[in-house]
């Protein structure tokens, strides 16, 4: 009896032993939806992220969240309610509306959640913002599309903006860099059209500026891009197409050229890090980089996915 | 009454209920979902996720309550979701121009109730199909909603307006957030309203047969026009709510929840056709598709699936109920229904 009592005892001991070893955090990534690729290349970066801190021993139980139907706000403040019911410790949060979420966050972070900002920060203190500098991003797209037409010859025209909607900070902020490009200039920027991000509205929209007669269009994020290159390859017109982030669909559209190049940004980069941060801040460390952490840009036109075999892949 | 109906228990006098036989079907049909999703992952029922899901919940229920009026009178109401932006829009502009939130609270209901009397009108002394009369004011309302604040969402609503957020959407009473109680509030009124008094049987009446209520003396017109009241009033609460959560105005928000209102109807057992359900059913229609949202999240379920799930219970639970009511399960139907010659 004594040696089955004494073997429970051990075992009990042991089964707490492990469990206080095999310690797991909850981290949560929230995005602005599920489907765009951007987002599903955040994940994978985070995914890694939490594959390698297995490996020294760090437990994440990780979850990746969104609305489920297209980017809206009130939809996202949902995901971060059901993020916190789910016991999250962590949220990387990629914020579709930087002020309709300030009282929810401030909230739960009375509450003890820890919040890092990825790719589009909310109007609110964080412990880390890892996304790209928007607007110095934008303003390289505009100078992009600017060589482009000089080299054309072209000195003057209309140039089309399609963005997501008014209120992501994010895709504003590359529309002000742009624009900024294009200020000493002849041309003249249209007022802005708002896709959603969708590709279908963007493409319509896309379609309009080509009716008016544009020397080029700007697409803000990836739905728009697609929407817009997609216009052009339609309509055959030789108008110049620049756009912002990668996926399979707008590496074509650069390739075979009815767009001159796309802003790719490192989302990778954001979620990879953006894990990294959030365990380091659970273990009671310090964050992983700076505060405003700049993941960057990459031109990427024809010649570079030649170079980087990125369609051979 | 006689000594024989005094004499049922309880449970055959909650059966004799109209209606009744569908909201027990979809109450176990709730507690089996729930146990599945507490199943796979146990913070489903945790203290914080019910507190959450209650909330989750009410906005669907709040809009349930405003369609099922319109469903019962045989009529559908496709500007909900158009209201809400329009009432989210209307309100924080008012008060980004710095109007008290209960002033704007006041002023928001005004154009909300007034589209709610534009459908009534249309629908019933115009006698357009609901279809196309609420198609328009659907139309409409959104670019009111877009027209209020010069096609731009608009700023954060300020520090003034904090004790009106945590009043419908922040704050909490007795461990419950208030837009629970905001929804119980509303539902109880109006399920008053519906189920004793004179006006609720004339809604009913106006859905099962139009023809013999006029004759037999009902203000169709009236009626009808009360039920669109209803559903506007209810869509610009959840307006409301859905400024107040935001803290600001967005053009595009309520895209869609007419539709949800009409599944939370239709489940709970309110016949699209008219003259059939009761409000208790919205109850368990609006926890059924909270209930599915929030746990299918919880659950880490992949976003297309999440769709086709819900997408597949709403019809399933339409299916059920109509079977049962044609007699369908009866073993000669079934028979019959496969010996058919074409």
């Amino acid at each position: 009896m004594k040696k089955l009592v004494a073997l429970f005892l051990t075992l009990a001991l042991t089964l707490t032993g492990v469990a206080a070893l095999a310690e797991e955090f909850t981290v949560y990534l929230i995005t602005m939806d599920l489907m765009d690729q951007h987002w599903v290349n955040v994940d994978a970066g985070a995914k890694a992220a939490v594959e390698e801190l297995a490996k020294e021993g760090v437990k994440i139980n990780y979850v990746w969240d969104a609305p489920t139907q297209g980017k809206n706000d009130a939809a996202q403040i949902e995901s971060i309610n059901n993020a916190f019911a789910n016991n999250a410790q962590a949220i990387l949060l990629a914020s579709n509306g930087p002020d309709t979420q300030v009282a929810t966050i401030e909230q739960y972070q009375k509450e003890g959640v820890k919040f890092i900002y990825v790719d589009s920060p909310a109007n609110t203190e964080a412990f880390q913002t890892l996304a790209t500098d928007n607007k110095a991003a934008g303003k390289l797209a505009g100078e992009t599309m600017l060589n482009k037409l000089t080299e054309m010859g072209v000195a003057e025209g209309k140039i089309g903006i399609v963005n997501v909607n008014s209120s992501t900070t994010s895709t504003q902020l590359r529309e002000e860099g742009f624009r900024e490009a294009f200020k000493d200039t002849k041309f003249e920027l249209l007022e802005t059209q708002y896709g959603e991000g969708q590709v279908a509205a963007s493409q319509t929209i896309a379609e309009n500026y080509i009716t008016q007669g544009v020397v080029g269009i700007f697409g803000c994020n990836e739905g728009s891009t697609t929407g817009t290159g997609n216009a052009i390859k339609e309509s055959g017109k030789d108008v110049v197409g620049v756009g912002f982030d990668q996926s399979d669909a707008i590496l074509q559209l650069v390739d075979g050229g009815a767009l001159l190049a796309t802003m790719a940004q490192n989302p990778y980069v954001m979620g990879y890090q953006g894990v990294l941060s959030a365990a380091s801040i659970l273990q009671g460390k310090e964050i992983v980089g700076d505060k405003n952490y700049d993941t960057g840009v990459t031109v990427v036109d024809k010649a570079y996915i030649a170079e980087k075999g990125l369609l051979t892949k | 009454m006689t000594d024989s109906v005094k004499k049922r228990n309880w449970f055959q006098r909650l059966f004799a209920v109209r209606g009744m036989g569908q909201v027990i079907t979809v109450f176990f049909g709730l507690i089996a979902l729930c146990v599945v999703f507490y199943l796979i992952n146990p913070n489903f029922l945790s203290q914080r996720n019910v507190a959450n899901l209650l909330r989750q919940i009410a906005p669907y229920l709040i809009i349930g309550i405003g369609q099922g009026y319109v469903l019962i009178t045989g009529n559908i109401d496709l500007s909900i979701g158009s209201v809400i932006g329009m009432s989210t829009m209307i309100s924080a502009t008012l008060m980004t121009r710095g109007m008290d939130p209960w002033l704007a609270t006041l002023v928001t209901m005004v154009p909300c109730l007034l589209t709610g009397l534009l459908n009534g009108f249309l629908v019933s002394a115009c006698r357009l199909p609901p279809f196309i009369g609420t198609l328009g004011t659907m139309t409409i309302a959104r670019g009111v909603a877009q027209l209020v604040n010069g096609n731009m969402n608009t700023d954060a609503i300020g520090r003034t307006a904090e004790g009106w957020r945590d009043f419908l959407y922040y704050g909490r009473t007795l461990g419950i957030y208030n837009t629970f109680w905001i929804a119980l509030v509303i539902w109880l009124i109006f399920n008053f309203l519906l189920s004793r008094t004179r006006t609720g049987r004339h809604v009913y009446a106006i859905g099962s047969n139009v023809e013999a209520s006029k004759l037999s003396g009902v203000n169709v017109n009236m009626t009808t026009i009360k039920a669109y009241l209803i559903s506007a009033f209810c869509a610009g609460v959840v307006g409301l709510i859905t400024c107040a959560q935001a803290g600001m105005g967005a053009m595009d928000a309520g895209t869609g929840y007419e539709l949800f209102a009409v599944a939370a109807s239709v489940i709970g057992g309110i016949s699209t056709l008219g003259g059939q359900g009761i409000l208790l059913g919205t109850v368990m229609g609006a926890s059924v598709w909270g209930a599915m949202y929030n746990g299918l999240s919880l659950v880490g379920a992949p976003v297309a699936w999440r769709n086709i799930v819900v997408g597949i219970i709403v019809v399933l639970s339409v299916l059920i109920d109509v079977l049962v009511r044609s007699g369908t399960f009866n073993k000669a139907r079934i028979r019959a229904l496969f010996s058919k010659k074409i």
